[in-house]
């Protein structure tokens, strides 16, 4: 065999397996879209939206609760999470760059964005819901911002170290404060890809289950009191997965759609900024 | 004697870890002149230039010692406003900097930064920046298209612009052209002639053919020492210096 034969040989066979890997991953990615899909269509209905559960076991109602208190814990969650995490990467990529204390900042959010999120429920758990005696929806939103935080903070820090060092020093030459400099240079550069940070935090804790299980836990009525347990989607597919109806299982099949979809579109709606911004769909 | 803007006297500078690149260099610069700085890299040119509006205090560990003199204070000291020292003294970087905003937004924010509000007070000043900057025709038409949609050329004339607009004293620049074409070079160089009307120029630069085209006074920089310091016709025709005799001539560097 030549070593030019062998080559190819090799050739073809990294080829072949990193398609073969790539394959095994997509089968599985597009097998439970599919399925979401496939069993979620036939239970879309508009009274899953509008209406809200009718008693266990009875035919009809829908989720109105689940999806008014899911979109009310997650803004919440943004509400607290975004500017925490917004503040944090700015610190670290203007204030503390190339510090002892930033790259170790830096190193625990890395840390954090892996932490699994059911330890990140039970800390919410022991700080906001053991002390008051009841499940509440502060306490869901904490956690799901704890989830967000890490996140926000490293793409924002990563998306301001893109922006050139030289346009800082140019601000500043002219004259401006530095808070003028990230206020109006820097930030405006990094803009994108910030929000985009922000998007795909989002849409990473919409589909969390385990923190709020312990936290917000579940309502089966209409609740938009924070003060008490407030209802989510994610919470009732799981319980009503886990149930012994079928009208139960066909709502958690549409649930899971929908919020899958909710997903989908705000992480394509990040991608599709980054893409305008850089001209490539780039990756964080 | 002329009038002088900046008086350098027995300047030192160490970056962070005690490097010691400017070795007491002292020299005086001419109102209405431009003053081009030549050396071999890393001689301390750019370094110096960057002294003149304490650029280095952004990092830590960097340390000044001697006297710069401008308008009569020495702006070494601790307690001088650096937002005021560099609002009077103007910088054009060695690529363009233009910032991430409209062509009339990058002008307009070092006229906001001065205090200015009124609307048609910003677009006087922007066109007039422009127009000084040779870049107006160019320009008139999109203003308020991103800045980035320019050529390298006029984004490196709309940094000279915002640098003018805000009507600095002293206009620093550290080799304007070098990722510049010959075109774009050359219209730079004539605003570089023109500007010095109104404002004292220091230039860095590696193109000798360019220190002895635009400038009237020329500083010959090595291992972070001032070699010579005279009019740019003296050090082109008739260095004193051998250092700077083989240095124009070609011999190292």
């Amino acid at each position: 065999m030549t070593h030019y034969t062998k080559r190819r040989i090799e050739n073809f066979l990294a080829i072949g397996l990193c398609t073969l890997s790539a394959a095994i991953g997509l089968f599985w990615l597009f097998f439970i879209l599919i399925d979401v899909v496939v069993e979620g269509v036939g239970a879309l209905n508009l009274s899953l939206f509008l209406e809200d559960p009718v008693p266990a076991g009875l035919e009809g109602g829908g989720l109105r609760n689940a999806f008014v208190g899911q979109l009310l814990l997650t803004v919440v969650a943004a509400l607290l999470g975004v500017p925490v995490g917004l503040l944090g990467g700015t610190f670290l990529a203007e204030y503390a760059r190339g510090t002892k204390i930033g790259r170790t900042i830096s190193l625990l959010s890395d840390i954090m964005t892996s932490v699994p999120s059911i330890v990140i429920g039970t800390f919410a758990y022991a700080l906001l819901v053991k002390p008051f005696g009841h499940f509440n929806g502060w306490a869901g939103s904490f956690a799901l911002a704890l989830i967000m935080i890490p996140i926000i903070i490293r793409t924002t820090e990563e998306m301001l170290k893109l922006v050139p060092w030289e346009l800082r020093e140019a601000a500043l030459a002219l004259g401006a404060p530095y808070y003028r400099v990230i206020l109006s240079v820097v930030y405006r550069g990094a803009a994108p890809g910030i929000l985009t940070g922000i998007l795909l935090s989002i849409a990473r804790v919409a589909g969390e289950t385990a923190p709020l299980l312990f936290t917000s836990f579940n309502n089966t009525f209409f609740s938009v009191n924070m003060n008490e347990p407030v209802p989510s989607l994610t919470v009732t597919v799981f319980q009503y997965a886990m149930g012994p109806y079928e009208s139960w299982h066909a709502q958690a099949w549409a649930a899971s759609l929908v919020i899958t979809f909710f997903i989908l579109l705000v992480t394509l709606v990040g991608r599709f900024i980054i893409f305008r911004r850089y001209g490539k769909w780039k990756t964080l | 004697m002329e009038d002088i803007v900046i008086d350098v006297q027995g300047l030192n500078f160490y970056y962070a870890g005690n490097i010691h690149a400017l070795k007491n260099i002292s020299l005086s610069i001419q109102a209405n002149t431009v003053t081009a700085f030549i050396g071999p890299s890393g001689c301390g040119k750019t370094t110096f230039l960057r002294c003149l509006n304490r650029m280095h205090d952004l990092y830590p560990g960097n340390r000044y010692e001697g006297r710069i003199i401008i308008d009569g204070r020495n702006i070494l000291e601790k307690d001088i406003d650096l937002i005021k020292l560099r609002s009077k003294i103007g910088m054009v970087f060695q690529k363009p900097t233009p910032f991430p905003m409209s062509i009339f937004e990058n002008i307009a924010f070092g006229l906001r930064l001065m205090g200015i509000k009124n609307k048609g007070e910003l677009s006087d000043r922007v066109e007039k920046a422009l127009k000084d900057a040779a870049l107006w025709d160019e320009t008139k038409d999109r203003l308020h298209k991103s800045a980035y949609s320019l050529s390298g050329g006029q984004q490196q004339r709309l940094c000279i612009a915002r640098a003018i607009a805000v009507k600095p004293e002293i206009i620093l620049m550290d080799e304007p052209c070098s990722a510049l074409d010959p075109i774009a070079t050359g219209k730079i160089e004539d605003l570089i002639t023109e500007l010095k009307e109104d404002y004292t120029v220091i230039i860095v630069t590696h193109n000798m053919q360019q220190a002895a085209r635009v400038s009237d006074y020329t500083a010959f920089f090595m291992m972070g020492e001032l070699i010579e310091y005279d009019k740019t016709e003296k050090i082109f025709t008739n260095p004193s210096n051998k250092l700077t005799e083989d240095y124009i001539t070609g011999r190292f560097g």
